[in-house]
């Protein structure tokens, strides 16, 4: 990652200085001084400037490890200081845009890798999604029409999978069950036909309505246990269209036929069930 | 550059059997809601089952297990016919043994045995309490006559939470 001398551009002292120690990596120190020249009349209009800094604030935080969640702020930082770079390169030629759009490419590219350590490792959600968004806005920038349909499906399909599988391993976790539905939901908003999406939606509907009859004691007392069926029976319910949808959309779906048997047995309507458990049997012998 | 996500995967349905669970508290919930006759009053309470669910029976032993019924053990019975050696404070007749009503109510008359089924019109044949499927719920038919033949006295409780058949 080069960056550029200042050809075009009044240059300074501490601007030299910092160019000086970048070369020699020593970016801490750079960023000493050119965290002064941003408020020093002479420098801080100067497109070289915060194109130095957004480049010793990302190198910076590339040695505190990449992965570094607790540094983010000199990601944050350098992608601030590149922005504001290009809003002052004013010249016709422009001698700085190329480079900070690598800076913003590199750094849209951190987020990314962030945003799936949050989700995969520390299952932070909320920090996640904002890293995700922070990478979509970057890119935005240097590729204003890039279509980021494939991506969020990626990333809603994986949140949903992981907070979903969660759901299931720390006893039925409603809030983790919330988290899943909600993003399926959004890959739903972008491809209605998404197959992953409406088996998982399905799937996680079906056993919420499950986890109510697993959990509930034998000695409730029958109007408290019609209560309860009819709680499991709109989950029951909520998950039918989704199934529906995966089998409409591919009959030869196995996951959809057998939770369809599912849904049906559990909706007491054994006539659907015995068709689909048919259906089922059928697909395996062929 | 860019990362891939790990690949995704399916959840997986539980391999739970919601139907059966419900039928055990509808069980359990009955010993509570009659009353037996003196001579029934000792020993472990005995639940028949007249029939094949494998997880029927599995959901009724976890509940025998955890349960008692007072301070009486709670006695899980499967059997594919009415056993002669045996004397239970419930019967319930599965679907397939549906046939063997008659014979349960000549048998158990007055002997202090509720009679569970789970057949459209079973309640008007005989048996005291019937499963039926009601707005895609499991709902209970009740005959307050056929209880009595039998010798089982109750209260209006079940009778509020019951579709009546007399």
């Amino acid at each position: 990652m080069i960056v550029l001398c200042n050809k075009v551009y009044a240059q300074s002292d501490s601007l030299d200085k910092a160019q000086k120690l970048c070369n020699e990596k020593k970016y801490v120190e750079a960023i000493v001084l050119l965290d002064k020249a941003i408020s020093n009349p002479e420098t801080k209009n100067n497109p070289h400037t915060w194109h130095m800094r957004s480049y010793a604030y990302l190198q910076s935080f590339k040695l505190s490890g990449n992965a570094n969640i607790s540094k983010i702020n000199l990601l944050d930082t350098s992608m601030s200081s590149a922005i504001l770079s290009i809003k002052l390169d004013v010249d016709s030629s422009k001698p700085y845009l190329e480079h900070n759009h690598a800076f913003i490419k590199n750094g849209a590219g951190l987020y990314y890798k962030l945003s799936t350590i949050l989700l995969q490792d520390s299952l932070n959600d909320i920090k996640s999604e904002k890293l995700y968004l922070r990478y979509k806005s970057l890119t935005k920038i240097i590729n204003s029409d890039f279509d980021f349909k494939a991506r969020d499906i990626e990333y809603y399909n994986t949140m949903g999978s992981i907070f979903a599988d969660l759901y299931m391993k720390n006893n039925f976790n409603q809030k983790q069950g919330e988290i899943a539905k909600k993003s399926l939901q959004k890959v739903l908003e972008i491809d209605e036909k998404n197959i992953s999406a409406n088996i998982n939606l399905g799937i996680l509907y079906y056993n919420q309505g499950a986890t109510l009859m697993r959990m509930m004691d034998y000695d409730v007392d029958l109007a408290q246990l019609d209560i309860i069926q009819e709680n499991a029976k709109k989950l029951f319910k909520q998950s039918l269209p989704f199934m529906i949808k995966v089998y409409e959309l591919d009959p030869n779906t196995e996951k959809a036929l057998e939770s369809l048997e599912g849904i049906y047995s559990a909706l007491l309507d054994d006539e659907k069930a015995n068709e689909f458990k048919q259906k089922k049997e059928a697909l395996n012998k062929k | 550059m860019l990362l891939a996500f790990s690949s995704l995967s399916f959840q997986q349905t539980q391999n739970y059997d919601t139907v059966s669970k419900r039928k055990a508290a509808f069980l359990y919930n009955f010993t509570k809601l009659f009353d037996w006759p003196e001579k029934m009053k000792s020993g472990n309470f005995i639940i028949q089952i007249v029939g094949s669910n494998n997880n029927l029976n599995q959901e009724l032993n976890r509940m025998a297990s955890t349960k008692q019924i007072g301070n009486r053990k709670l006695e899980i019975r499967i059997t594919s016919t009415l056993d002669p050696s045996l004397n239970p404070h419930i019967i319930y007749l599965l679907k397939e043994s549906s046939d063997l009503l008659k014979d349960a109510n000549s048998k158990y008359k007055g002997n202090g045995t509720l009679i569970v089924t789970e057949k459209a019109g079973a309640a008007k044949q005989g048996a005291a309490i019937n499963f039926i499927v009601a707005d895609d719920k499991l709902a209970i038919e009740y005959s307050k006559n056929n209880a009595k033949k039998t010798g089982l006295k109750t209260g209006d409780a079940i009778t509020a939470l019951a579709i009546a058949v007399d």
